[in-house]
């Protein structure tokens, strides 16, 4: 693993390290689960992405993350006017790093200081602008989740995949300091985004 | 484990969770950067890591992982001043003084990014450090000062 992140941060990407904590696989038979239970799937995948764990850095053509959920009162963009800029990094501004510091991935306790920025074992960031969830309705959000275009081309392994990865992502179940955490698990999630897919991506609105 | 601090190597025996902030100041005694908040709100404890502002209160020692750090008593000397530094004098930017350092670490940090930053980057860049006394106009003209001075040498 430390050979991974230091050979990232030799070619100066990203570093996409697999987690300890990383979900399992594991899809269902194709044609075991009905459009309902697809549905139902899709309704507790909704709750996650609508979350503020999750939402307040899928905040789409804007690029000022928020600061939203029971900790905030009313939403608000991120204090100290902080801007991501087209890397979705800050690199033209303040580097979202120069808070939220890369931790190292085995300490465990780097979050437990309430109000202090969140840190993981890779560079933080906001997600892409196709990747909208804040303020947008289940059906919209569903939408962009099965069309390839808006998606980064993926299909539902790809996505599950995407999700074991993204070590930000993993924070939102253990955020720490007193944050609420995403509801469910990562686990949960991802079963239920492999049930979705098997369903054959049902949304509300069909 | 060893740190290297405007480009000295210290060995400090400290757990590696100990912010640098903490090292910088009671372990080798560098108290340029100053502690405000400890939770990333404030930016008075601001350094350079490898040319990137961090705010050093948020780095534990040990994510270092070799990182140069730069604090202000390695920017310039009284001396050679670096440019931030002279425009910060002409312009008179300080009041008590206090979150001075920091402004002037993530001031030097977006010159060397973006060497003629506008108004607006110079907001979204300097926002973070939070300054009780107010002094954020004549900061904003010292960034521009700054800057004309780096792109004239
Ligand atoms: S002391 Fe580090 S940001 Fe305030
Ligand atoms: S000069 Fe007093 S806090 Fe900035």
């Amino acid at each position: 693993m430390k050979k991974i992140i230091l050979f990232g941060a030799l070619l100066g990407v990203a570093t996409f390290a697999l987690a300890e904590d990383a979900a399992v696989i594991d899809p269902p038979m194709e044609g075991s689960v009905t459009v309902q239970q697809g549905l139902d799937a899709w309704s507790r995948i909704h709750d996650v992405v609508s979350h503020p764990r999750c939402a307040n850095c899928h905040t789409g053509p804007s690029d000022r993350p928020m600061w939203s959920g029971p900790s905030f009162g009313a939403p608000r963009q991120h204090g100290m006017n902080i801007r991501a800029g087209e890397s979705r990094m800050g690199l033209e501004y303040l580097q979202c790093s120069s808070c939220h510091t890369t931790k190292d991935e085995n300490w465990d306790n780097a979050n437990a200081m309430p109000h202090a920025a969140p840190r993981v074992a890779m560079g933080w960031a906001l997600a892409p602008m196709e990747a909208h969830w804040f303020g947008r309705t289940a059906e919209q959000i569903c939408a962009q989740l099965r069309d390839p275009e808006q998606n980064g081309g993926r299909d539902m392994i790809e996505l599950a995949e995407h999700l074991n990865h993204d070590l930000i992502l993993h924070w939102a179940w253990a955020p720490g300091g007193g944050r609420e955490p995403a509801p469910y698990s990562l686990q949960e999630h991802v079963d239920d985004l492999l049930d979705w897919g098997v369903a054959g991506m049902p949304c509300p609105q069909d | 484990m060893e740190v290297r601090v405007n480009g000295n190597t210290h060995e400090v025996d400290v757990s590696a969770d100990m912010p640098l902030l903490w090292v910088l100041r009671d372990e080798l005694g560098i108290t340029g950067p100053k502690y405000g908040c400890g939770i990333a709100q404030c930016g008075a404890c601001t350094v350079h890591v490898d040319g990137v502002a961090v705010r050093s209160c948020q780095l534990a020692v040990g994510d270092l992982a070799g990182g140069e750090v730069l604090t202000i008593e390695g920017l310039g000397t009284p001396d050679t001043l670096h440019a931030v530094q002279e425009a910060w004098i002409e312009h008179q930017v300080a009041q008590c003084g206090y979150c001075q350092s920091g402004q002037i670490m993530q001031a030097a940090a977006l010159l060397d990014r973006t060497p003629a930053p506008s108004d607006d980057v110079i907001d979204a860049v300097m926002s973070g450090n939070l300054c009780r006394c107010g002094t954020y106009p004549r900061i904003r003209a010292a960034v521009k000062t700054a800057a004309t001075k780096l792109q004239e040498v």
